[in-house]
């Protein structure tokens, strides 16, 4: 097992990168190891597919077959490794059902040939072992450092890169093609993407350049996702959201899969369990369509990686629709279900939104009781639903408290949160940010900071709750609109950009980011491992990407260069 | 009194480390940590809590032979309830970090609903879990066994492996084998009635499923060995696991045979396939299946075999354990393979 793909990854003097029977997300050496296999045959799928798209035979369910495989690799997705067996054997199916759709198509038009020649490597020849044993075999010739006596850390942490970034797009767009969003711009720049990988590229300029249009890609992506987000549950708006449970009957739905959250309110509907959002689904509340079941009563418990105290001490059953889930303790593992892309080993499945156990399990357990509620202590409630057009909506007296002067400065703390020690960094940044400043907020970082009383200024709340990190395509239509009401450049606003990585998906919103050509982006709470110092330099020089150092430091930094 | 630190480390990668004194056994230094290890009779008496040590001194305390032999405690193999450490210990132990409780489980109340005969001496008991304010589920792991309390036995518990999976309205299912001047046989022979009232313990134990890819399932069950096996059949057919699945059931006369009908239904239910091998030590003349013990079918079935070794999962007397692992040495299945649960008398 090699995998450093995510911020918590191990960090030694003799190298970074998790490296033994098992990660420090609690993924195990086979797992991993299939994951990396799972990689490599999703590349000669889109060897093929990118074939089968020049050859005017696009095949758009191996796009989608590729975004939901890469979807499974990412942190805190899926640790089965049943689950990734099949998958490989369904990946090498896909792969050659693509290539005879290539063939099929040049008996019916040979002078296409020409234009779209058979791909060729190991990932298009790659046959899956009949057991475990030969997977993994396969998979100790794949992973994501292959190359590095040869081609050196640079070039492998630009693949890794570039890697990274379109796990997070593959997520990104499976949230939208699950919700019936796709475009085939999309799977052809995966296809492309993936294809480029492939061929085992060493360029580092070629490299760079691809890396910023995966987070040109990842705008397509974002844009598609608002566009599912809305076109199915409309336009967000400021929403006060319940956090203390009220009594009776409960279901906790955790992740980023609206769609799921959806289905699980219809079949609920008329019952008496309520329905409470976990970590990334407390944005939910703000959606139209969504906060109009009223059973669906609040939001429960922290980020992330409070979960296993969080689903404990919930007194009804669990659903993980997405990226996140960390070991089930033992006190909730039977209640605990998946469904899409996730999977623990021994926790129950649901697919396609065959919610009925899950139903059961309500019924069954207590959920809140009167007792429950007097050790909640009041009613207490948290804002969210600030999303782009809500902001815009108020453009006009946003710019004219800046010209004011009432607003001096906009800080967007983004992103995820972890057990990281450091990352207590975010909660003291946007604590700490003056009065007549503005913090604008997305993912799972703000539960460090939401129920802090931000107060308002001029009536525009001071904490402004964008929503998912899936929601980064609202941050960049607000800060691109403030830009044009200027008329100036996102980077001459009086904004700065936080960000608190974790995963890919945040990988793919840094490229994206990068790809907009917004520099000074202060970057936490410790850097990628696979970015080595002089890729490091290299991001300096283009972008100024900032490690962050305090939370003082640089807001006063911050504030110093806007003046 | 002189402590020295002991390192676990689960089958699954995790790493605990606690203090231990030297008159503390392992099971005990653990629980005054917050961690509950998966134990049985913390006497030395079951085997339930064997592992081993990988590095370290310690003193093995009074145990019985067949929960831990001597040759296998020669190889450092050891009871976690019979362990005591004389310098620092490095333990890897055959459970998942999941199994290891991090707070006490309450004891709850169940009532009898069935008592049923469904064998020669083997009692098929269905207990419903009664709410208590904490719902009816019955929440547990295939492979999990409970304590049961004998209703007027002054605090005697006895464990048994629960043989359905786990539910919404609060049924746990044992299979229980009846033994001559056994403390909870007699009760279920002779007193029992739906309707009485038990405290359970549980869910323990660390006898669960693993994940290995599309690896064959192999299942050896020597007599009410069965009801493990029997909750991890149902759990792959609830939750369509695909794994091919066979199952190796052992008694000593065909008239001991129990659950037969319970187990045909699997076979259309199994995604993998699903084969049952009954076999029976002495049989009449008109047994026309396996004679023999499960593990003298399964050598022959190892020895025939092509294709990736099984896991195997073995649950029975010691005696049928120690059989079908040097059956899976001798055909050359590797150890991380093979997964078992003894029972003795005296735990169940």
């Amino acid at each position: 097992m090699f995998c450093y793909q995510c911020e918590q990854t191990t960090r030694l003097p003799t190298g970074d990168g998790c490296a033994s029977a098992k990660g420090l997300c609690g993924k195990d050496a086979t797992t991993a190891d299939l994951q990396d296999l799972l990689v490599h045959a999703v590349k000669g799928i889109a060897q093929q597919a990118r074939r089968a798209r020049a050859l005017g035979v696009p095949d758009n369910d191996a796009g989608a077959f590729m975004l939901h495989a890469l979807f499974t690799t990412l942190t805190n997705v899926n640790f089965n490794p049943t689950r990734f067996v099949t998958l490989l054997h369904e990946a090498a199916a896909v792969r050659d059902r693509v290539a005879a759709r290539c063939e099929a198509a040049l008996v019916a038009d040979s002078d296409t040939a020409q234009t779209a020649p058979a791909p060729t490597g190991p990932a298009v020849d790659w046959t899956p072992a009949a057991d475990l044993t030969g997977l993994l075999a396969q998979a100790a010739t794949v992973p994501v450092n292959a190359d590095l006596a040869r081609v050196g850390a640079d070039v492998v942490g630009l693949r890794a890169l570039i890697l990274y970034g379109m796990k997070g797009v593959a997520a990104y767009a499976n949230h939208a093609a699950v919700l019936g969003y796709t475009r085939d711009a999309v799977f052809a720049g995966v296809e492309e993407t993936m294809a480029y990988l492939a061929s085992d590229p060493t360029d580092m300029a070629e490299l760079l350049d691809r890396a910023l249009s995966v987070g040109r890609l990842n705008l397509q992506v974002m844009e598609m996702l608002d566009a599912a987000n809305t076109g199915r549950f409309g336009t967000p708006h400021p929403t006060a959201v319940r956090v203390t449970p009220v009594a009776g009957k409960a279901i906790l739905v955790s992740g980023h899969d609206l769609g799921d959250l959806e289905a699980l309110l219809k079949q609920t509907a008329g019952t008496d369990i309520n329905v409470y959002t976990h970590g990334e689904m407390l944005p939910a509340h703000g959606y139209p369509a969504l906060k109009a079941y009223p059973h669906l009563v609040g939001n429960f418990g922290g980020a992330w990686q409070d979960q296993q105290t969080d689903f404990a001490t919930f007194p009804g059953p669990i659903l993980m629709t997405s990226n996140c889930i960390i070991e089930p303790g033992p006190r909730y593992r039977q209640r605990i279900f998946t469904t899409g892309p996730v999977g623990w080993p021994g926790v129950r499945h649901l697919a396609d939104h065959a919610f009925a156990p899950l139903i059961a399990a309500a019924h069954a357990l207590p959920g809140f009781k009167a007792d429950d509620l007097k050790t909640a202590g009041p009613e207490q409630t948290v804002t969210v639903g600030f999303g782009g057009d809500a902001v815009l909506g108020v453009a006009g007296a946003v710019v004219e408290a800046v010209k004011a002067g009432d607003i001096r400065h906009f800080f967007l703390i983004g992103g995820c949160d972890g057990a990281a020690a450091g990352r207590n960094y975010y909660s003291d940044f946007a604590t700490g940010a003056p009065d007549d400043t503005v913090v604008l907020t997305l993912g799972c970082a703000k539960y460090r900071f939401n129920r802090h009383e931000f107060g308002s200024i001029g009536g525009i709340p001071r904490l402004l709750d964008i929503g998912q990190c899936n929601d980064s395509y609202s941050a960049i239509r607000i800060a691109s609109a403030l830009a044009e009401a200027f008329g100036c450049g996102v980077n001459d606003l009086p904004l700065s950009l936080v960000v608190s990585w974790f995963e890919q998906k945040a990988a793919a919103v840094l490229l994206t980011l990068l790809a907009l050509g917004i520099r000074n982006i202060r970057l936490g709470p410790t850097l990628p491992a696979f970015l080595t110092p002089t890729l490091l330099a290299v991001l300096v020089e283009r972008f100024g990407i900032q490690p962050i150092t305090t939370a003082p430091d640089d807001i006063a930094a911050a504030l110093t260069c806007a003046a | 009194m002189t402590f020295h630190t002991v390192d676990l480390l689960t089958r699954d990668g995790a790493r605990l480390s606690f203090p231990c004194a030297e008159d503390q056994s392992v099971v005990e230094a653990a629980a005054a940590a917050d961690l509950f290890l998966p134990v049985v009779c913390r006497e030395g008496g079951c085997g339930a809590c064997r592992a081993t040590a990988e590095s370290g001194d310690y003193q093995l305390g009074p145990h019985s032979e067949a929960a831990l032999s001597a040759a296998d405690a020669a190889r450092r193999a050891i009871l976690l309830c019979r362990t005591y450490p004389r310098g620092p210990l490095a333990l890897s132990a055959p459970f998942d970090r999941a199994r290891i409780l991090t707070q006490a489980l309450r004891p709850r109340h169940a009532v009898v609903s069935e008592r049923t005969l469904i064998g020669a001496r083997t009692v098929r008991l269905r207990l419903t879990l009664e709410d208590e304010g904490e719902g009816s589920a019955a929440e547990f792991e295939a492979g999990q066994y409970m304590e049961l309390e004998i209703p007027d036995g002054a605090g005697l518990r006895r464990a048994y492996s629960l043989a359905n999976t786990a539910n919404w309205d609060g049924t746990l299912e044992f299979l229980i084998r009846l033994h001559p001047q056994g403390h909870f046989s007699e009760y279920l022979e002779r007193r029992a009635a739906v309707g009485d009232r038990l405290r359970v313990h549980g869910p323990l134990g660390g006898f669960t499923l693993r994940e290995n890819g599309l690896r064959p399932r192999w299942f050896v069950a020597g007599g009410t060995g069965l009801a493990p096996m029997l909750s991890m059949l149902r759990r792959m057919a609830e939750y369509q696991d695909p794994q091919p699945a066979r199952l190796y059931f052992g008694v000593n006369r065909a008239e001991e045979l129990f659950a037969l009908e319970e187990l045909g239904a699997l076979t259309d239910s199994l995604p993998g396939g699903f084969a049952l091998i009954p076999c029976v030590w002495q049989a009449e003349a008109d047994w026309s299946g396996v004679v023999g013990t499960p593990a003298d079918a399964l050598r022959a079935d190892l020895a025939a075999m092509s294709g990736e070794a099984p896991d195997l999962y073995v649950c029975g007397p010691p005696a049928l354990i120690a059989a079908v692992e040097q059956a899976a040495r001798d055909r050359g299945v590797p150890d991380d393979h093979l997964f078992s649960e003894r029972f003795l008398p005296g735990a169940r």
